[in-house]
């Protein structure tokens, strides 16, 4: 039997993909239009300037001090970044109540929620190509011509990025129930602990009571292990992370995300926008 | 037109009078820095690891540039208030009870930091010989694969003249890949030879070559000069006990003597006939001619 052509197939997986674009890019459209950002971008570059100068201080290791100094200045403003509009990016439009007027339109929750994640991971990517340019130059400047440790910087600026991912993915979550500055603060916490995942495993491993162990494991588990996303040291000794141990982060980083984008959209389904 | 100038005034005269508060400040800081400069670090290095975050590498420069600085603050006061003369003997004057936990805590932060051990095992032993060692140890359980560091740790066994550990030390060195022929070599030496001039000029040598420091440099090749004078006061003492056996008597001035100086090949000042010390200062007689010294405008350490 044929089918009747004035009956339309409605495509829904191409429309679905289309309007999580529409918002990605209109989401990264407004954050590149936020001055703060080129402001922490052009302050982030300056450091890494400056770190030139530092390193003619520092009796021989120049090259170090200037790309220890230059990632650990992407992490922290990326953070900074990925918390601050990442925190008011749902917010804004619920307060602006630009909400309402796309989710009249045939767009779901979740795609609204995927679009604004995916906007922002944009925004970040642009970012931290823009400072990783920036400290290659300073390092050309360095060695007066190619030097081999540009190579070396990229995989550690990788591992950065999707730890910024991760970031932006919590400060996202936690802005689906509660207000910018809670949720800025409590995103921070959850990088602070992060980077503390190997304590908190030592501690469910040593603690002698079996609640203290169940809790010290949970949180292990919960939170974000955002320890293997630190390559700055070796990036610094002119060294880089194994194909298998970015493999792993890249999967890592994933899983967890899929994790919190599907937590967040839980929650904005149940949320009540009357 | 009458406003803009009251305002230029303004800020000409504002900014003047900010010169000479800022001048005040200064003063008044530099007394409070120098008496909190040496105050014990607050936090231990393996704390200080865990609240750095993912920031250890730059915590690490931090502290080095701050043992750069500690250091370099009291070199500057003491050759500012001796006529710029400075030396490896003279660090342990200099009241560097900071420095070992500074280069731990650096070292603690960002263990395949080298500069912190090659730096420390230059300057700490005149200090502390036994923080030495522990540091470069340290290192050494860091980085197995590091040679580097067992020239550090047997340079520091051989300033303390323990010379079959320095050769120990130097064997071991000398089985990790990649490690230079020498280190072998050094090994055999100071078995052999431990406590000779020889043995010492090939240490500061491949010490020279191993640093990127500069103050640490200048020291190395300040002790190098020092072995040269000692191997020309030799020559001289000997030309000064050929002349005297010769004449009966001591010479009472280096042109006396000039022509033997020079068959013995040293360095001779063009016009007074002197020899002249690495450092290109004319070396005195001493005891009425029968002794040589270094003169003491000499650049070239006594120790």
């Amino acid at each position: 039997m044929k089918p009747d052509p004035s009956i339309k197939i409605h495509n829904t997986v191409p429309d679905l993909s289309k309007r999580t674009v529409a918002i990605a890019r209109n989401a990264f459209r407004e954050a590149v239009r936020d001055r703060v950002l080129y402001n922490l971008i052009l302050f982030v570059l300056l450091l890494i300037a400056s770190a030139i100068f530092l390193g003619e201080l520092s009796g021989g290791a120049e090259e170090k001090i200037t790309i220890d100094l230059g990632l650990s200045a992407m992490l922290l403003f990326g953070v900074f970044i990925a918390i601050f509009v990442g925190v008011g990016l749902v917010y804004k439009e619920i307060e602006r109540r630009t909400l309402y007027a796309i989710l009249a339109k045939p767009v779901s929750r979740a795609e609204f929620v995927i679009g604004k994640y995916l906007g922002l991971c944009l925004t970040l990517l642009v970012n931290t190509a823009i400072m990783g340019a920036g400290l290659s130059l300073a390092l050309v400047y360095e060695h007066r011509g190619w030097n081999p440790l540009i190579g070396r910087i990229w995989p550690a600026i990788f591992l950065i990025y999707v730890e910024l991912m991760i970031v932006t993915g919590v400060a996202m979550l936690f802005s689906s129930f509660s207000s910018p500055a809670l949720s800025a603060l409590l995103t921070l916490f959850v990088f602070i602990i992060g980077h503390f995942s190997n304590d908190l495993k030592m501690l469910s491993q040593s603690s002698s009571g079996a609640a203290t162990q169940w809790l010290f494991a949970g949180l292990y588990f919960l939170l974000p292990n955002l320890v293997n996303y630190n390559a700055i040291t070796l990036a610094s000794h002119g060294l880089s992370p194994s194909g298998r141990a970015v493999a792993l982060s890249l999967s890592y980083g994933l899983i967890y995300l899929v994790v919190l984008v599907a937590a967040t959209t839980l929650i904005f389904n149940r949320r009540n926008l009357k | 037109m009458k406003r803009d100038s009251l305002l230029v005034l303004l800020i000409g005269g504002g900014l003047i009078a900010a010169g000479f508060v800022a001048r005040a400040q200064d003063n008044e800081s530099h007394n409070r820095s120098s008496e909190t400069s040496e105050e014990r670090l607050y936090l231990n290095p393996s704390v200080m690891k865990r609240v750095t975050l993912a920031f250890n590498g730059v915590g690490a420069d931090w502290y080095w540039l701050r043992s750069l600085q500690y250091v370099g603050r009291k070199v500057v006061a003491y050759e500012d208030s001796h006529e710029g003369r400075m030396d490896f003997a003279t660090l342990a004057s200099l009241d560097l009870r900071l420095l070992p936990s500074l280069l731990k805590m650096s070292a603690t932060l960002d263990p395949q930091f080298m500069e912190p051990y090659s730096y420390g095992a230059v300057v700490l032993p005149e200090i502390n010989s036994q923080e030495a060692i522990s540091l470069i140890n340290w290192g050494i359980a860091a980085n197995p694969q590091q040679w580097r560091l067992h020239q550090h740790l047997g340079y520091i066994y051989w300033q303390r003249g323990e010379y079959s550990k320095a050769s120990e030390v130097y064997d071991a060195g000398s089985n990790i890949p990649g490690a230079p022929a020498w280190m072998a070599v050094m090994s055999g030496r100071m078995k052999a030879e431990g406590g000779s001039r020889d043995a010492a000029r090939e240490m500061y040598q491949h010490l020279y070559e191993a640093s990127n420091d500069d103050a640490v440099k200048q020291m190395v090749a300040a002790q190098i000069m020092r072995l040269d004078s000692l191997d020309e006061q030799e020559t001289i003492r000997r030309v000064l006990n050929i002349w005297t056996a010769r004449s009966g008597r001591c010479p009472s001035s280096w042109k006396e003597i000039a022509p033997l100086l020079r068959a013995a090949q040293v360095r001779l000042e063009a016009k007074a006939e002197a020899p002249i010390d690495p450092s290109g200062v004319p070396y005195q007689l001493l005891r009425n001619g029968c002794d040589v010294d270094v003169d003491v405008h000499s650049r070239v350490p006594k120790r």
